[in-house]
């Protein structure tokens, strides 16, 4: 069976026919060529895939695009603004905190929901919030600063 | 594209119709992150999903000005979790709802699915069970109650017939003024963490003249088949003060009443030591809470 939603992704409106079982992840990248947004374990635990649904992280992994009509979605190809990098993107390249890249979307996108909605987090705070976003390569001392160097200014 | 059909239940009475209409081949969906977990490994593909994350009766936290709660059963941990509400009359909910897996996945986990799931590991069914809350069960026949302590039956088997779901949860207020409540855990990983987990949530009064804890309530998670209240436990702590003999008195109890699934990390046995060491820490802090004193765990 097919569902038609309406999906606002990165501020551009889309009306979709999605089956019942499709995940949101898969719509990005199967239908509407947004590979920005990695898929990995399909378990909600490696944090990959998030993405913001309504301004909040969630895994795309774990959600029916058909139970999503109507919000809008935000993803690693919205944080540019006007061919620029968002302040966060910058950051993780002067800090070094991308190596392989595969986890790197998740994080950005983790962190640009913590920052909007707590602009001045302490570093316990920036832990915490990316607790459940997995980098392989191990390199979230780096990842920490450059979301650190960005909280303060 | 998937045969599977979707229905949109936008209020309780139109997923109890959507049950009935599918005569026992639907699955309710709220948030997903258990039932699509399940559907990506290939352990479940529905032929008929019904969405009740936005049906009316399912929504909203309510706190009476007695301190009964009503919690509906699409509400996300997240919700649970940042209710100032909540955290003031039942300190214990807000605790361990900030602690459920990470941030995304208490944006879309609801309580109600936690509960149906029943997995043993689940932090929202040990709070429940210690709090003696009740279920609602919306169904053909118009609903029903059902107490958390009857509710978790078998791995993964609930009370809940094929036609019926959980529309809210209710707690009734505090029997005394003296009451504390607190959850603890413990994760090999702070994040995330899953089989290994084991979970203690525990609710006491404490009488203000000789310190001794009444009303008892304990749940644990992570130590059997199915979420578990222990009450021979609850039993060898009633009327006593938290000291030395008692906390050997629960031990021997939670040993006696607590089978632990073994995995990959900890043996059965370790995860009934640490069951106790977790469970001695979590009473000492709904002591505490209760106006009792006391070091923190």
């Amino acid at each position: 069976m097919s569902v038609a939603i309406r999906l606002t992704v990165n501020g551009e409106r889309h009306d979709l026919t999605v089956g019942a079982t499709e995940t949101l992840v898969s719509v990005l990248r199967d239908r509407l060529g947004m590979t920005g947004t990695h898929k990995d374990c399909c378990m909600g635990i490696c944090g990959s895939c998030t993405v913001l649904v309504d301004d909040r992280p969630v895994s795309s992994c774990l959600l029916l695009a058909a139970q999503i009509d109507s919000q809008s979605v935000r993803t690693v190809e919205g944080l540019e603004r006007d061919g620029s990098l968002s302040p966060l993107q910058e950051a993780f390249l002067t800090f070094g905190a991308v190596q392989c890249g595969y986890c790197t979307p998740g994080f950005l996108m983790t962190a640009t929901a913590l920052l909007e909605e707590n602009p001045r987090p302490g570093r316990a705070e920036i832990v915490e919030a990316l607790k459940g976003n997995l980098c392989r390569c191990t390199g979230y001392k780096k990842i920490v600063e450059a979301v650190e160097a960005v909280a303060n200014g | 594209m998937s045969g599977c059909r979707f229905t949109v239940a936008r209020t309780a009475a139109e997923a109890v119709a959507g049950l009935a209409e599918a005569d026992g081949e639907a699955h309710i969906i709220a948030g997903g992150v258990a039932l699509v977990l399940l559907m990506n490994e290939g352990l479940l593909q529905p032929s008929w999903l019904i969405d009740v994350s936005r049906a009316a009766e399912l929504q909203g936290i309510d706190v009476a000005d007695d301190g009964a709660i009503r919690i509906g059963a699409a509400v996300t941990h997240r919700e649970v979790a940042a209710s100032a509400r909540l955290a003031s009359v039942c300190p214990m909910l807000a605790e361990m709802a900030a602690e459920i897996a990470c941030g995304r996945v208490m944006n879309r986990g609801t309580v109600g699915g936690s509960i149906c799931l029943a997995d043993p590991q689940g932090d929202p069914p040990a709070a429940l069970l210690a709090l003696d809350a009740t279920f609602r069960l919306a169904g053909p026949e118009g609903g029903r109650d059902v107490a958390a302590r009857d509710f978790f039956r078998d791995l993964y088997v609930t009370a809940l017939t094929e036609n019926e779901l959980l529309q809210h949860v209710r707690i009734a207020p505090p029997p005394t003024a003296h009451r504390g409540t607190a959850f603890g855990k413990y994760a090999a990983r702070q994040a995330m963490d899953y089989a290994s987990t084991v979970s203690a949530a525990v609710s006491l009064a404490r009488d203000p003249a000789d310190g001794s804890m009444s009303d008892i309530g304990l749940g644990l998670g992570g130590c059997g088949t199915i979420p578990v209240w222990p009450q021979k436990t609850e039993a060898a702590l009633r009327g006593r003060r938290p000291d030395t003999e008692a906390f050997a008195a629960m031990r021997a109890a939670l040993a006696e009443e607590t089978a632990p699934i073994g995995d990959m990390l900890y043996s059965a046995d370790y995860k009934r030591h640490v069951a106790a060491v977790i469970l001695e820490r979590t009473i000492k802090a709904a002591y505490r809470r209760a106006g009792g004193g006391g070091p923190d765990p």
